[in-house]
């Protein structure tokens, strides 16, 4: 989990930002983006010797002059749950792959030959496979004249 | 194996995460806490994290909770050892008691400061107080 990704979890919860030059910002996180830049909903500003308070409905505060920002303990077990439910999925996911390619090989085991067959034919369109189809061609005419021969 | 590590021979925080970690900020703040996350922007996530004051050889610690702190404010970073951790030569006080001392020890810092700067006006060199980074100092 990066730091904005937290960031980004913590939308909607009580934050603490306090700026390079001292300020503090208390208030709830609206949005935020991948250069930290974010909205504050209901804030509550503090001078940086902490004697003088702006209340504000809103405001937006530039990432580049964030110095950190605290957030609730609650923010990261929350982000542990959504890990575990993650990891949770994925070795389910992965157990489906598993049996799935087993299959897929069996399958492919048993019918190689129609595959490149198939593929051949599909191929027949570019310029660059005219040689090959010849060659196969030819080679399918040798075949076929030896059957022939094979028959006289 | 190496070869293989496109991390190999540069320098990196991945190890250190999940690790108890003590973090200086520009500002001159230090953090200590357990590294879960970490960005290419060095960008950090620290949790169960405690600010921790120092004013000459005592130190206080105020609990801070879960912060996101953007890459480009932190000085250094370095594991904490936790056997070290036990004897160190520091004595702990309460929160309430740390935040004295450090704004005594501010008080300090002004009162030389301004005496400094008297000094030197009285020499005919004007000083700034302004313009004077403390950090730097």
């Amino acid at each position: 989990m990066l730091p904005l990704s937290l960031l980004k979890t913590a939308q909607s919860h009580p934050m603490l930002v306090e700026l390079k030059n001292g300020e503090t910002y208390n208030g709830h996180l609206v949005s935020c983006d991948s250069w930290m830049n974010i909205n504050l909903r209901d804030v509550i500003c503090t001078s940086k010797d902490g004697d003088r308070f702006w209340r504000m409905p809103e405001c937006y505060i530039r990432g580049s002059t964030i110095k950190y920002l605290r957030i609730p303990d609650e923010v990261i077990d929350m982000v542990k749950e959504d890990a575990q439910a993650k990891s949770r999925n994925r070795t389910e996911l992965n157990k489906n792959r598993v049996a799935n390619s087993a299959q897929n090989q069996r399958a492919a085991r048993s019918g190689n030959r129609n595959n490149f067959g198939n593929r051949s034919g599909q191929l027949s369109g570019g310029p660059g496979n005219n040689t090959q189809r010849v060659g196969v061609s030819g080679q399918g005419n040798r075949l076929l004249a030896q059957n022939n021969k094979n028959r006289k | 194996m190496d070869d293989l590590n496109p991390l190999a021979g540069t320098a990196h925080l991945l190890e250190e995460v999940d690790k108890k970690l003590m973090v200086l900020l520009r500002d001159g703040r230090t953090l200590i806490g357990y590294l879960r996350s970490v960005d290419q922007f060095a960008n950090l996530v620290l949790q169960r994290t405690i600010e921790r004051i120092h004013v000459g050889n005592q130190y206080g610690d105020i609990p801070r909770g879960v912060f996101i702190i953007r890459g480009e404010n932190v000085v250094l970073l370095g594991e904490i050892d936790r056997e070290k951790e036990q004897k160190l030569p520091l004595k702990e006080i309460s929160v309430d008691e740390i935040l004295d001392a450090q704004r005594r020890e501010q008080e300090q810092r002004q009162e030389k400061h301004r005496l400094v700067s008297k000094a030197l006006k009285e020499r005919g060199l004007a000083v700034n107080a302004e313009l004077i980074n403390e950090d730097f100092c």
